[in-house]
């Protein structure tokens, strides 16, 4: 009994340990979004602004084209995991169902790509979007995006059709679907959460690029990305950075209320079939 | 509804073939059960009777038509599968009801007849529930809906019964009989229980290694099974089996069993004489007591089923069979021992020592090396 008590303790002081660990940044970004410039290098520190300053969010709003950004990399998130779910649900559908000869080697091959540091797809990428004319335009993100995020995805869809019995798409198909028609009329369907946590994870990603924006987009503004339009706001002698946290959190606001909203979907997609 | 003419199917995968030369007639209405243990390739040929697996070679005729390249949804049947494969996002009604949007059907005739066929399976008042929601017999009866609204040429049904508990599974298993006398649909019904085969086929086709052992009516096969592996499969619990030699004088063929000179009085015997044969004898031939070929024997062990008692005996030594012929044979040690199935309705407990006896004329015969039936 003792035992189990000291058990509850440990746990609930590492769970809570582990959260303020996590939560502080965020915490903090809040604080320094909210105080004076001049407050924010003053020892001992202040956890908490005298005077919050409520507006600057709307300051930021007003003297910068966030909006615009924000618009920006929604599009570019948006179109990045439309392309990446199109080519990965049809992938990892085949991987999963399909005998291919070879294709066990091809599911790996597609993995590698998934191996290699972004970074080193950004010189490669350059040549071919410069031959392409899409340098400065949102479609050199929404490709590259999706060259990062389709073999993660294409393997974690395989991996969420491999739960779903084989029996289902056998029945649609007695029924009178065709095999296109059994996997869109009853295979995605039951895929519904292993589709939100795979779609969300290409958003996150793309939401949170910088390498690749910085690279393709920095000759036209009005394309710049929220997180590339924050790093312009890094003066070369002075920065702002009550100003850079309010539009960091800004920025971060979309991508946390999508999180809240798929919550269920995405720890149900992530778990799936972990008890098969 | 229509008669299916399977012929020549054979189906390989690289050098492995599960299914050899597979033909078989069945008539309009009739209710065929393919039975075998695992991997006889039982499934395999429901499957390329459904259209999802695609035969080596062969034909399948559906009613007049060849369905042999046709993709499963345009064969016009319909199909319960082991785990009833039910779309767990969609209501009973929308399951029940999908086969037919498929097929274009009106919107109102779809909802008379899914309403209909619940009202025959007792299932109405669950239409608006989710799979998920129902339990395991209930969920069986909607796939039997989701069967019989689409009004199908013929049921195909991959071991519908084997995720229900046993006593849900006899009363299903009425059920389905029930319903096939009622709607009188051609019916392929795939097992690996012998007693589902025995009580629901008009035809049983038992399976082994992917070829045909014996198409016949259950009480044939029970009666008159083909060969030994036949006459080990039917029945529970499963015929004894017995080796001898046969030997061969003026008054007929005869055997010697538990030390006794045993006559044979199958037509053919004598044809085995000076070789060696296996004898089958069910359980339920063998009585308390004496009679034309007795024997006293010490049990092995009794078991009581109340109104029955099953006794196992060891085999004499040299009638013991070298190879059991079926897997489940080995398993429960036919071969070396002898059971006996004796009605008992008093429950009296048995001797130590006591008498045991059958007749002759229940002995089957088999050839040792061919395992073909001599009759």
């Amino acid at each position: 009994m003792k035992r189990n008590r000291l058990d509850s303790v440990l746990l609930y002081a590492t769970a809570i340990l582990t959260c303020a660990l996590l939560v502080f940044p965020i915490y903090w970004l809040v604080v320094t979004a909210l105080s004076e410039p001049d407050q924010l290098r003053q020892l001992p520190p202040k956890f908490w602004p005298d005077r919050p300053r409520w507006g600057v969010f709307a300051q930021i709003l007003a003297e910068r084209p966030i909006l615009q950004w924000l618009g920006n990399s929604a599009l570019a998130a948006i179109g990045a995991v439309t392309l990446s779910m199109t080519v990965s649900v049809l992938a990892g559908y085949s991987l999963s169902r399909f005998k291919l000869r070879g294709g066990q080697s091809l599911g790996l091959f597609i993995l590698t790509a998934k191996m290699l540091p972004a970074t080193l797809l950004v010189i490669p990428l350059f040549g071919i979007f410069r031959q392409l004319e899409l340098i400065g335009s949102l479609w050199s993100i929404i490709l590259a995006h999706a060259t990062l995020i389709i073999p993660f995805t294409t393997w974690m869809l395989k991996g969420y059709f491999d739960t779903i019995p084989r029996e289902l798409e056998q029945a649609a198909m007695v029924d009178g679907c065709s095999p296109l028609g059994a996997m869109v009329r009853v295979i995605l369907p039951v895929s519904a959460p292993g589709l939100a946590a795979t779609a969300l994870y290409g958003f996150v990603l793309s939401w949170s690029d910088y390498a690749y924006a910085r690279t393709f987009l920095t000759n036209a503004q009005t394309n710049w990305t929220a997180n590339l339009g924050i790093t312009t706001m890094k003066g070369e002698y002075v920065s702002n950075w009550s100003d850079i946290s309010a539009a960091s959190i800004l920025v971060a606001l979309p991508i946390l209320l999508i999180y809240l909203f798929l919550e269920r979907y995405l720890v149900g997609g992530l778990t799936a079939g972990s008890d098969k | 509804m229509a008669g299916i003419r399977i012929e020549h199917v054979t189906k390989s995968y690289g050098g492995l073939t599960v299914l050899k030369d597979f033909s078989l007639d069945i008539a309009d209405g009739e209710f065929v059960v393919l039975v075998g243990p695992s991997g006889c390739g039982k499934s395999t040929m429901l499957k390329i009777l459904a259209g999802l697996e695609e035969a080596s070679s062969g034909k399948v005729t559906i009613g007049e038509r060849d369905v042999t390249d046709l993709a499963p949804g345009d064969r016009d049947i319909a199909m319960v599968f082991q785990n009833y494969a039910l779309y767990p996002h969609l209501t009973v009604r929308k399951n029940m009801g999908f086969g037919l949007k498929m097929r274009g059907t009106e919107a109102g005739e779809i909802d008379r007849r899914v309403t209909a066929a619940a009202k025959i399976l007792g299932i109405d008042h669950l239409l608006d529930r989710r799979p998920r929601a129902l339990s395991g017999g209930q969920r069986q009866r909607v796939a039997l809906g989701r069967a019989i609204v689409r009004e199908p040429l013929a049921f195909l049904m991959d071991e519908p019964l084997s995720n229900l508990d046993a006593k849900l599974r006899v009363h299903t298993r009425a059920e389905i009989s029930a319903l096939h006398k009622r709607l009188g649909v051609t019916t392929i019904y795939v097992t690996h229980d012998q007693t589902e085969a025995m009580t629901m086929a008009d035809r049983i086709v038992i399976m082994k290694d992917g070829e045909i052992q014996q198409i016949a009516h259950p009480d044939t096969m029970f009666r008159e099974p083909a060969n030994l592996f036949v006459a080990g499969f039917i029945g529970s619990p499963g015929m004894n089996f017995l080796q001898s030699p046969v030997t061969s004088a003026g008054n007929g063929a005869k055997a010697c069993l538990f030390g006794q000179e045993v006559p044979l009085l199958v037509a053919n015997a004598s044809t085995l004489a000076g070789r060696d044969a296996v004898f089958g004898l069910r359980p339920e031939h063998i009585s308390a007591g004496p009679g034309p070929v007795s024997f006293e024997v010490q049990p092995r062990l009794v078991e009581s089923l109340g109104s029955e008692q099953y006794v196992y005996v060891d085999l004499p030594p040299e009638n013991r069979v070298g190879q059991a012929p079926h897997a489940a044979a080995e398993e429960d040690g036919r071969g070396t021992a002898l059971i006996a199935r004796l009605i008992n309705p008093d429950g009296r407990p048995l001797a130590e020592r006591l008498t045991l006896s059958f007749d002759p004329a229940r002995l089957h015969v088999f050839d040792a090396v061919t395992q073909e039936a001599i009759r």
